[in-house]
């Protein structure tokens, strides 16, 4: 509901950023970059794990928005629009990179063996950080935005371009799996 | 645990999941983004790492593996032609030198037909080692020359390649070389002008065919009166090509395009490549 209001109000401001920028005002441009960068970057972070990865993708996230503003109807938001060309280019590039850490090999094991409790178990945060990263593309993405970020699931639907319903159901199906994979710290989880 | 708790504990634990500096790089980002901008009207994805969207027809591995392949070849032949040409192998590079004692001086020694060849005329000296024989040429040569009223050459032998196995070698790998910089130098005219990772890829190729241009200069395939300069030309194009770097502005590329188009380079290339491949068949 915040959210909205939030959309709403900033939508004036933003038509009339977007009008600046696309008649080739520089500042307008520095404008709507500062506006935005931090979120665009944090989620980039998050779905990156590299610093040097969310840098190269933010920039190539407003690269590509300076060029194409021009084309933005405005049928969505300008800050669901932007996030759907970072998501876009950070998705595709960690899929061509496959540069998405090397944690990847150990969780298989980890899925095989959750149901007998590890003594010497590694730091929770790390073995969670682990299942995340085994997750679908589409799960960690939803997840990510939802449960990490804070995205609504409004947001989340208008920048992957999925109906509401089914950005629920991946951050179900997400937590499922990680609680599945999870299981061996607390087997009560598993119900 | 129940599910609000669970769902409690992944949210308050997942905060820890790649979580971003505290300080985002907000300037950096953006005189990078300004930097590429400044480039050119095209835009590359993901910031000249290997995700470059749409643009690459050929993959890193391809264009290293190319040209790692036309070194190797490019180093076989030379490789094969320097030793066929050794002293256990006569009579190879010297099919039209005039041979000291053969051939009798007259005015029309610059003729084809004045020249006997020395595989069929019987050397005075047979028995000496091709050694001995090269000695010969190179310091009698001159003199035979000055015997003549016409210009010779001394090493105009290798203008004509396709009777020896050194010399159909070397002929193999000059046009294989070749062939290689015409493709380079189409890659490069036909490339992004704003794909700094495409001339990333080029300068590594370009360096590459640059080694083997220098080896060819100092091979006899260099003695050809077009080829040499064709190949000097080449080695000037790559090194400029090699020079590229990421930030390099668009007049660097134009300076190349210059060359390229006031040399006429490509159009030479074209010739000696079709040209080769017959004299190698």
């Amino acid at each position: 509901m915040h959210m909205v209001a939030y959309e709403s109000s900033s939508s004036v401001n933003d038509i009339q950023l977007i009008t600046r920028v696309v008649a080739g005002d520089a500042a307008a441009e520095r404008e709507l970059y500062e506006t935005y960068v931090d979120r665009i970057y944090r989620l980039t972070f998050r779905l990156a794990g590299d610093d040097e990865l969310a840098r190269d993708f933010t920039q190539a996230t407003f690269i590509r928005a300076f060029e194409k503003i021009g084309s933005f109807r405005g049928e969505s938001s300008l800050s669901t629009w932007l996030h759907s060309i970072g998501l876009s280019v950070t998705l595709n590039g960690l899929r061509k990179t496959k540069r998405q850490r090397n944690r990847e090999a150990p969780i298989e094991e980890g899925i095989t063996v959750g149901s007998t409790r590890v003594e010497a178990e590694p730091d929770l945060k790390e073995r969670l950080a682990r299942a995340i990263d085994s997750l679908a593309d589409k799960y960690r993405t939803v997840f990510v935005m939802h449960d990490v970020e804070g995205y609504t699931h409004e947001e989340i639907s208008g920048t992957l371009n999925i109906p509401v319903g089914t950005s629920k159901s991946h951050l179900f199906q997400a937590r499922s799996k990680l609680r599945v994979m999870l299981a061996d710290f607390a087997p009560e989880w598993v119900s | 645990m129940t599910e609000d708790k669970f769902e409690e504990f992944l949210k308050k634990t997942a905060q820890s999941y790649n979580a971003p500096p505290a300080r985002v790089p907000r300037d950096e980002m953006w005189a990078a983004i300004q930097a590429k901008r400044s480039v050119g009207p095209r835009v590359v994805y993901g910031g000249g790492a290997t995700y470059v969207v749409g643009q690459r027809r050929f993959g890193t591995k391809v264009w290293l593996g190319a040209a790692a392949a036309a070194m190797l070849l490019v180093a076989t032949g030379v490789g094969i032609g320097r030793w066929s040409a050794s002293p256990s192998t006569p009579n190879v590079a010297s099919s039209n030198l005039p041979v000291p004692g053969v051939v009798v001086p007259n005015p029309d020694a610059g003729t084809p037909g004045s020249v006997t060849p020395a595989a069929t005329v019987p050397q005075s000296g047979g028995g000496t080692s091709r050694g001995s024989v090269d000695r010969t040429f190179s310091t009698k040569a001159p003199a035979v020359a000055s015997n003549n009223t016409q210009q010779r050459r001394p090493e105009l032998p290798n203008t004509n390649l396709s009777a020896t196995g050194p010399s159909s070698a070397y002929q193999l790998t000059a046009v294989q070389h070749l062939s290689e910089a015409e493709a380079l130098l189409t890659s490069f005219r036909t490339r992004s002008s704003a794909d700094q990772q495409m001339d990333a890829q080029l300068g590594a190729w370009a360096r590459q065919l640059l080694s083997n241009t220098r080896l060819l200069l100092d091979s006899p395939v260099a003695n050809d009166p077009q080829r040499r300069p064709l190949l000097e030309d080449l080695e000037l194009v790559l090194v400029q090509i090699v020079q590229l770097s990421p930030g390099s502005t668009p007049q660097d590329r134009e300076l190349i395009e210059k060359t390229l188009q006031q040399d006429h380079v490509m159009t030479r290339l074209r010739t000696a490549i079709p040209a080769g491949a017959q004299r190698g068949s």
